[in-house]
């Protein structure tokens, strides 16, 4: 009985560290790239923090059953293999149902493949847990980088067009700020989130 | 070498699924490529039904030289005739290249406007040339050479096209890539007899 409770409490913790303590991009400073090229709106955004999900809930899968199997220095290769084949699948996926958002994301959906989160996870987590507790890391993981990806563009989309889900928001005496919409505006609202994070875990500490 | 069969078979693995999944999505991102062409078209010329590629690609050279084949398409009407002709243009940006879709109207005399595929020009400055205000000016104008002005009345059709402020390098690659591949189709089409007997 409380071995099970030790796993529950395990678990947990495990989401919880994806979404707030461990957040991969305001805690880890893992996978800028992404999170500031595709972050001029909301729609693209959640598109790439879905394709990461499935990305690495997937190879966190593969990495977790072969552990076992892996020399140190077959390790990282196996581990590209892993990431590079379900970025393909991902892409492919894109281009197939939505091909409207795949174009828009442009080489951003291959680059997926260097998201240095999902290797991160394979090499810290994945490779040294069981099925079941690198899967759930996996999910908090990628949903606390979607989530981080979503508010930042909500802020810039916001900003920069008036509009959130290409639906107006701000009256019409609101002059767009097309700066955020560019890569200085990427920068500026990443900078002040990460600013703001730090403030308040700094308060609780 | 400990160890390498697990690479072996995994890399065999991992392939077949790759394989797999293409082999499945292929036709569907395929069609979605024609569809999109198609509804671009359709837009520039509103009289077209169906899409039909001609025989024979024709080589355009690019203004750095470099020869491209291209496909031109031959769009036609429900009664089955010709109403216009499309073809795909590509050349630099301001960043990037920038990929459009061209349509001619059916004697090659007038441009009936163009889209953009493609491109990856600066948001709010260089993008612009897909707006209407930009395209408009090439519905209509001469199937020549085109020319790029910074005043001017946008509203008037005719080979000069007005440039967006901010963007003129963007406007100017427009004006290029549409001049290049519009006068060389036109003269390599005239010379083909592809048209000029009014049938074809």
């Amino acid at each position: 009985m409380e071995n099970s409770n030790d796993n529950t409490s395990r678990y947990v913790q495990t989401m919880i560290a994806g979404l707030w303590r461990e957040n991969p991009t305001l805690r880890l400073l893992l996978g800028m790239c992404p999170t500031l090229a595709v972050t001029a709106a909301v729609k693209p955004a959640l598109t790439m923090g879905c394709s990461v999900i499935f990305v690495l809930v997937c190879s966190n899968i593969i990495v977790s059953l072969m552990r076992n199997l892996l020399k140190p220095h077959l390790r990282i290769l196996m581990f590209t293999l892993t990431i590079a084949t379900f970025v393909t699948i991902a892409d492919l996926f894109l281009k197939a149902y939505l091909p409207r958002m795949s174009e828009m994301l442009g080489p951003y959906v291959p680059l997926i493949i260097v998201n240095c989160i999902i290797i991160c996870r394979a090499e810290a987590c994945a490779s040294k847990n069981p099925l079941f507790v690198s899967i759930i890391d996996a999910v908090g993981m990628g949903i606390g980088f979607t989530v981080t990806l979503c508010v930042l563009a909500s802020v810039r989309e916001l900003l920069s067009t008036g509009k959130i889900f290409e639906v107006s928001l701000m009256p019409n005496a609101f002059v767009p700020w097309a700066a955020l919409g560019m890569p200085v505006g990427a920068f500026i609202t990443l900078g002040l989130m990460i600013g703001l994070v730090n403030i308040i875990t700094g308060k609780k500490a | 070498m400990q160890e390498s069969w697990l690479l072996i078979v995994a890399s065999f693995f991992f392939g077949l699924l790759i394989a797999v999944t293409s082999s499945g999505l292929s036709p569907r991102i395929r069609q979605n490529e024609i569809n999109k062409r198609n509804r671009l078209v359709s837009a520039l010329l509103p009289e077209a039904k169906d899409f039909v590629p001609l025989d024979e690609q024709l080589e355009i050279q690019s203004p750095r030289g470099k020869p491209e084949n291209i496909d031109i398409y031959k769009a036609v009407s429900e009664a089955n005739e010709c109403v216009g002709w499309s073809f795909e243009a590509v050349g630099s940006g301001f960043a990037d290249k920038i990929k459009l879709v061209i349509a001619l109207d059916k004697n090659l005399e007038k441009i009936a406007g163009f889209d953009v595929l493609a491109s990856n020009e600066t948001p709010g400055f260089g993008d612009r040339i897909k707006t209407d205000y930009y395209r408009d000016q090439y519905k209509g104008a001469p199937a020549g050479e085109l020319k790029l002005v910074t005043v001017g009345e946008p509203g008037k059709i005719d080979s000069e096209i007005v440039a967006i402020s901010g963007a003129t390098i963007s406007s100017e690659a427009v004006v290029e890539i549409v001049s290049n591949y519009v006068t060389q189709v036109k003269e390599q089409m005239q010379k083909k007899g592809i048209i000029g007997n009014g049938k074809q």
